[in-house]
């Protein structure tokens, strides 16, 4: 099988890596000494956030597992799937998580002795497996181990990706040559080069996958020279690839278009700019720092008298993002951050007054112009009304 | 204008017997047979005669109403026995009673319900109750049959006639009634039965339900309860119009020798506490007969604002820790459970007692993930309707039950394979109606139960930790069973050691596993002593757990440090100080 092209300049060798841990453990054993484990803790009270540096990067906090009694169990599922991804990586196979699941049930079916390691349901395996990538401190793709590619659907009539193909080829696509359909990246973006066939002026990411082909159908990007995307909701490791790839690669402004309410503000816009704490050992590669928030505004609201709705409190979802809004402001480094005092003054303004408003409302501004949508996000982009 | 007629008791009663249990043909069986017992038991314990109970009830032909059995329930107890000129009142006269309003803790208060169940069986089979009774006077017994003239309030005796019976006293009952023979669930006559076998330990029992074999259960306490003495009612308890009535049962005396004599806790200075409190001097010398309505609601006011005693709770009567203890067992056999007595307390103004007893069964067909069985007491007589209004049931719902380990979805009963059983006990318990199928749910007698319960849960979480501390143990062992040598071949394999080091990894596994298993079997001990020294208080208090030897329950930590492990060591010092999981006290 063709090799598989690296995500990034890995500095370590993983199956050595993985013997030397191996090799420890079982020397623990021989001593009867408690070998012990230990990985990145990802969570928000390890995340730290330096303006300078653009994302969430980890603390010096681990999970500690010890063996004893209790982690017996732990211990013995982290090796016996480490030796499924080792043995992927060998021969070079990929796989999804639930692809793994099934194939770790598979092994444990046709042995007795392994019956007592049994997954009962995903969520099982898959913590087992960010475990591994944590412990390593590589990515799920380092592991051969891939997502399906969800949202990054892309329109530009100026740009131009060359991918290196595992067999060395190179494939050129050129995106205006498309059609209607657009392109969409991997979840591996970091084996793409970009290139401009003429300046492009930016980049323009948008929340809703519907929206974004509406505006390329009405013509947006043949009227502007710009790279158009959809997010599809929370944005995906291939989605935070890419627009870090543009970012890096082409060094134009982008904007992230989403809704006015907590849900986006906190678990959308901010994932794509700084990551998460779920993907602390990621976030490098995974996020682009640049990305403003163009709206919808709180001012928007009045200055174009856009519908709106009161959250209401009785939906457990919206209640749920109300109140993780609340903790954040408290608790999440991006948002105590003084560089993003403004972003973090959308969440207290979305707090106090409950409302939510949707990107759609601006069709309601002038419903008879087709393009006024258009209209406004270039005159937001021109008056520089972002944050 | 209509005209105005005036109805007798009975003739209210008989269209309104379903305020008085008879609301079903279902309910008319069980409340027949409760009435005939409560009457035999209360018969018994009043003459000092521990009590042996026959009970058939069997289905002997289809009923006249419509989907209606023709059903025969028989009682028959060892009492006393009633005189033949007393029958026609006792069992054919509404409101005929001994017991009414006298401030004693017996089973039945009013005097409606037997009169009640020979109107049911009256009106759905045209006769009334069979009775043959013998006092220890009489050299024959009497026989008849009685039935209640419902025009005039009065038992007629039809049939009457002496016959030879081979008892030195006692009563029979015997009814022909439509209705319909529920054994199981909450209205059942089953769950009836041993709700009374539970709470009268000085009882035994012969029954026969439907097709089934006689059942004997023995009594386990040989001492019929003290019935305690008559206790004269708290003023603070009474209404206006009840001080007055009850005034003029006591003639012309004096308003002090009335307020003295005629209630609990009034004495002299209490009466000079009244004057000050606004009671006219001039009337606590006047016969109480002169006195007007303004007068008596002078006198009423001050009592009410004036501070009295508590009444006693001299008056209230208890099945006690050990004799509930030995009850429990004649229910089943026994995982374990828990007891406790409350000392008798003041609610409302009225002296009531709780008991709580809280079992885990065997043999029991009982679901693990459904609610536990409750079974409800008030003054000894099981409660088996509307479960959702009673007090007792919302004292159980408001305690924490999870602390005490076990499931408890949000404001309900707890749930698992135990039966809760909870009885109140007072002279002047309040239902929420005339059948006395729910106890009214007041804050304070709430707030009292539930202080019963958080006890029992407390000494019950002791088992349930030891047990929950055994599985622990018993996982442990198995997880470094099943997992210890999964992780040294995976190790070995990936890493492609010799069979050499493999070897000596999993005997390293093995001691530190070991080591482990110890702090386990410490906890189990700590758990295991905890529980000891309860059993030890309880059976000082005469309260036994099982016949077994108990100290043969414990393993000792050598075992098992031996099945963990095959080299025993010293029981670690270390581990034994190992902090167990804390119980948190209290409830919410």
């Amino acid at each position: 099988m063709a090799k598989l092209i690296a995500i990034r300049e890995l500095k370590i060798d993983i199956p050595k890596e993985a013997m030397i841990l191996a090799e420890k453990m079982l020397k623990d054993l021989e001593n009867s000494k408690r070998p012990v484990l230990e990985a990145v803790k990802t969570s928000l009270d390890n995340s730290f956030y330096n303006a300078k540096v653009g994302y969430l990067t980890p603390g010096d906090k681990v999970v500690r597992t010890e063996l004893n009694v209790s982690s017996v169990q732990k211990l013995a599922r982290v090796v016996f799937v480490l030796e499924i991804l080792l043995n992927n990586l060998k021969i070079e196979a990929v796989n999804t998580k639930r692809e793994l699941y099934y194939m770790a049930k598979g092994l444990i079916k046709g042995s007795s002795k392994l019956k007592p390691l049994d997954f009962e349901d995903q969520p099982e395996s898959d913590a087992i497996i960010d475990f591994i990538g944590d412990m390593l401190e590589v990515y799920r793709e380092e592991l051969n181990c891939f997502a399906n590619d969800r949202g990054g659907q892309t329109y530009s009539q100026q740009l131009v990706v060359t991918e290196t193909l595992p067999d060395g080829d190179k494939a050129v696509i050129d995106l205006s040559t498309l059609g209607t359909s657009p392109f969409q990246p991997k979840n591996k973006p970091q084996s793409l080069k970009l290139k401009a066939k003429k300046k492009i002026d930016f980049c323009l990411v948008i929340e809703s996958e519907g929206t974004a082909n509406t505006l390329a159908t009405m013509g947006f990007t043949k009227r502007n020279n710009c790279i158009l995307m959809g997010a599809q909701g929370v944005p995906s490791n291939g989605v935070r690839g890419w627009c870090k790839l543009i970012q890096e690669q082409l060094d134009v402004p982008m904007y992230f278009f989403g809704d006015l309410d907590a849900y986006t503000m906190q678990n959308i816009f901010r994932t794509l700019k700084a990551g998460s704490a779920a993907s602390l050992i990621r976030n490098a590669d995974f996020s682009a720092p640049n990305v403003r928030f163009l709206g919808v505004l709180p001012e928007d609201v009045k200055k174009y008298d856009l519908p709106h709705y009161k959250v209401k409190e009785s939906d457990p979802a919206e209640a749920r993002a109300l109140k993780k809004a609340k903790d954040v402001l408290e608790n999440d480094p991006f948002f105590l951050d003084k560089k993003n005092k403004n972003l973090a003054d959308i969440l207290r303004f979305l707090i106090k007054e409950k409302i939510r408003c949707e990107q759609q409302s601006y069709f309601s501004v002038d419903p008879k112009d087709p393009i006024k949508t258009e209209k406004i996000i270039l005159e937001k982009i021109k008056r520089g009304s972002y944050v | 204008m209509s005209k105005i007629t005036k109805s007798s008791t009975a003739e209210y009663f008989a269209k309104n017997l379903q305020q008085v249990g008879f609301s079903s043909p279902l309910k008319a069986v069980l409340t027949t047979l409760k009435e005939a017992v409560d009457n035999s038991l209360d018969a018994c314990e009043s003459s000092g005669i521990l009590p042996d109970l026959l009970i058939e009830v069997t289905k002997v032909g289809t009923g006249s109403t419509k989907n209606t059995d023709l059903v025969k329930i028989v009682v028959e107890d060892n009492g006393p026995g009633i005189d033949g000129d007393d029958l026609a009142k006792v069992y054919g006269e509404y409101l005929a009673s001994s017991k009414f309003g006298r401030g004693q803790c017996s089973r039945g208060q009013q005097g409606i319900g037997i009169s009640a169940a020979t109107t049911w069986a009256q009106m759905t089979n045209a006769k009334g109750v069979q009775v043959i009774s013998k006092t220890k006077n009489m050299r024959k017994a009497v026989s008849a049959q009685v039935d209640v003239d419902i025009k005039s309030n009065t038992g007629i005796l039809k049939n009457k006639e002496t016959i030879e019976w081979d008892r030195p006293h006692g009563t029979r009952v015997e009814f022909y009634l439509d209705g319909r023979i529920q054994l199981n669930g909450d209205g059942g006559l089953v769950t009836y039965i041993e709700g009374t076998i539970l709470v009268n330990p000085h009882m035994t029992i012969t029954y026969k339900l439907m097709e089934n074999d006689f059942v004997t259960i023995n009594r386990v306490s040989a001492a019929s309860p003290d019935l305690p003495e008559a206790t004269l009612p708290h003023p603070h308890t009474f209404k206006l119009g009840e001080f007055i009535t009850h005034a003029t049962l006591f003639g012309k005396v004096s308003l002090s020798k009335f307020l003295k004599t005629g209630f609990s806790r009034i004495t002299d200075q209490s009466i000079k506490d009244f004057v000050k409190n606004g009671l006219p001097k001039g009337l606590v010398e006047k016969p109480i007969t002169s006195l007007s309505e303004e007068d008596f609601k002078k006198v009423f006011q001050a009592v009410q604002a004036t501070e009295l005693m508590a009444p006693s709770t001299k008056s209230v009567l208890t099945v006690g820790e050990e004799s509930l203890s030995k009850s429990i067992m004649r229910l089943g056999e026994i995982d374990f459970f828990a007891v406790v007595t409350r000392k008798p307390c003041i609610c409302d103004f009225k002296p009531v007692v709780v008991e709580v007893a809280l079992a885990r069964f065997k043999t029991r067909q009982m679901e693990a993930d459904s609610a536990v069985q409750l079974l409800r007491f008030a003054n000894r007589v099981p409660l088996q309707f509307d479960k959702s209004g009673c007090a007792i049931t919302w004292a159980i719902e408001s305690v924490n039950w999870k602390a005490y380990g076990l499931a408890q979805p949000k404001d309900s009963l707890p749930i698992g394979p135990y039966i809760f059983a909870v009885s109140v006990v007072s002279p002047f318990i309040k239902f929420k109606n005339a059948s006395k199928e729910t106890i009214d749910a007041s804050e304070e007698l709430v707030a009292e139960i539930r202080l019963a319960l958080i006890q029992a849960g407390q000494k019950l979480s002791r088992h349930i930790k030891k047990e929950f501390k055994e599985a622990d143990l018993e996982r442990k062992l198995a997880h470094i069973e099943q997992f210890g040598p999964i992780l040294v071949e995976s190790l070995a394999r990936i890493i492609g050691a010799p069979e050499s080091r493999k070897k000596k990894a999993e005997e390293g596994l093995k001691k530190l596993l070991g080591r482990d298993s110890e702090a386990a079997i410490a906890d189990l001990e700590e758990a295991e002593s905890k529980l000891l020294a309860q059993k030890k208080k309880e059976r000082q208090k005469g309260i036994g757990h099982e016949e077994e030897e108990v100290e043969s329950d414990v393993i000792s930590s050598e075992e098992l440090s031996e099945e963990a492990e095959e080299k025993p060591q010293s029981t670690t010092k270390k581990a034994t100080t190992k902090k167990a999981v804390g119980t948190k006290k209290g409830g919410k």
